[in-house]
């Protein structure tokens, strides 16, 4: 089974290692495996605020030089602020080199016994930016293809209205991200339909869901996503699908203060992608962490037929 | 929110612009930190009205560049708008000029990180969301709004 590098990070480690398992048990049914890296940090969650704090290039720049020494290509994350940091700092490795020439010189710090200003002879190479950043969903949708996730359904999600919510980082900045459209983006819609299921346009599906304002202004991001969950809702979808673990948290932990907030408001489940994903492809559905989501899924996976019929593997 | 929303406070009396004070320096620096040019904005408003946090601005975004090109440092860096920007693109995406605004306000930002300004500590969490929350949630604004 082909084996691609595969850097989960902090969120995928510990509090949402329900994305990270049913990302496992998709990829395997779809017959690649996620090959987590030996040793690996903290991306640092975004970028520098500025070209001033280079410092802040040098643990992402470290991750992936570490995937270029082992001589692999790829790495694969799913978080999207992972996916947004190390892109953007390879973006910036390969096209500015001075900076690149400043953080080799913190790497090669890493190595005490070479000196960086000798220019000795022991095997170093600075990293450019060899290595191809990219997001599980383009590895599917690029290098898998969706059609082989139709092939390999077992399970029909038909009959289901789901809701993509992109997000901020996962597609913008265009010029360094270059996933999809910033503006109008298809990836997920396209992955709602080879499981099956039916996408539904909304107007807020890029709109941001409030990010790390979740800590500092929990109102605020409160107020963004009743405005999304209420567009989505209305627009008839009956859950939402994200990849981002921050976007999960605020979209589904925080209906409990939207609920307090705004007595018109319908709770409306939110999945992972990689849990419908596996979902489709059999896995039972007692692996999926559906008991860490706050709003109860059963009411979505009821209509698919499978809570309360038969939840084994298939 | 004030009845003012995306105002700056009116000013009393009414500042009077001079050579002296636009060409302070700040707007050289805030250039020189985004690596974008302040100049190239011609107020259409684009990021404002996209912005999905514009309604919790004390100034909208268009007008803090205006006041960057302006040279009204102190406006800015004791604004809300800096804080609540998320940086979620939008701006950037949408500016018709291709200023990347987000970059603007990470620029900001650190200029009042400089000067001694967080707007965020770890005693201001909320310890319940400091334990559920995701990393990336607390490393990011950590990292986007204390030095």
């Amino acid at each position: 089974m082909a084996k691609i590098a595969y850097y989960p990070g902090c969120a995928l480690n510990e509090r949402s290692s329900h994305l990270d398992r049913s990302a496992r048990d998709a990829t395997v049914r779809l017959g690649f495996e996620l090959d987590e890296l030996d040793t690996w940090t903290c991306c640092g969650a975004v970028p520098p605020v500025s070209e001033e704090r280079v410092m802040n290039l040098v643990a992402p720049s470290r991750i992936l030089k570490d995937v270029r020494d082992s001589g692999r290509d790829i790495l694969i994350t799913i978080c999207d602020f992972c996916y947004n940091t190390l892109k953007r700092t390879n973006f910036i490795i390969k096209s500015d080199e001075i900076t690149r020439k400043r953080v080799n010189a913190f790497l090669a710090d890493d190595t005490p016994e070479r000196d960086y200003l000798e220019k000795d002879d022991s095997l170093w190479e600075d990293y450019a930016g060899e290595v191809n950043v990219i997001h599980l969903m383009e590895y599917l949708r690029d290098e898998l293809g969706y059609e082989k996730i139709t092939e390999s359904l077992k399970r029909s999600l038909k009959g289901l209205k789901i809701a993509p919510y992109y997000g901020c980082v996962m597609l913008r900045p265009q010029n360094e991200i270059q996933l999809d459209n910033p503006e109008n983006p298809s990836i997920i819609e396209d992955f709602i339909t080879a499981l099956d299921a039916k996408p539904v346009k909304y107007p807020y599906r890029t709109e941001c869901c409030g990010s790390y304002l979740s800590v500092s202004s929990p109102d605020a991001s409160t107020r963004l996503c009743y405005r999304i969950l209420t567009s989505a809702r209305n627009s008839g979808a009956d859950a939402v699908v994200v990849s981002c673990p921050l976007c999960f948290y605020n979209l589904d932990s925080r209906q409990k203060a939207i609920t307090e907030a705004y007595s018109d408001f319908k709770p409306v489940p939110i999945f992972y992608f990689t849990q419908l994903l596996s979902v489709a492809l059999g896995v039972e559905y007692g692996r999926q962490g559906f008991e860490k989501h706050y709003v109860d899924v059963t009411p979505v996976l009821d209509k698919i037929g499978i809570s309360t019929g038969k939840g084994g593997e298939e | 929110m004030s009845e003012n929303m995306g105002l700056a406070p009116p000013k009393n009396p009414p500042i009077r612009l001079t050579l002296e004070i636009v060409n302070t320096g700040f707007k050289q620096r805030v250039n020189e930190l985004s690596g974008q040019n302040m100049d190239a904005c011609y107020q259409c408003g684009n990021c404002s009205s996209g912005c999905p946090l514009a309604q919790e601005m004390d100034i909208l975004p268009n007008r803090v560049i205006r006041l960057v090109q302006l040279g009204q440092n102190d406006d800015i860096i004791n604004s809300e708008t800096i804080w609540i920007c998320a940086s979620c693109f939008q701006c950037t995406v949408r500016c018709p000029k291709g200023i990347d605004i987000q970059a603007v306000m990470d620029a900001l930002r650190q200029i009042a990180m400089d000067e001694g300004i967080d707007h965020f500590g770890p005693d201001q969490i909320d310890p319940e969301l400091a334990a559920s929350v995701p990393q990336p949630g607390l490393v990011g604004v950590y990292r986007k709004l204390a030095t």
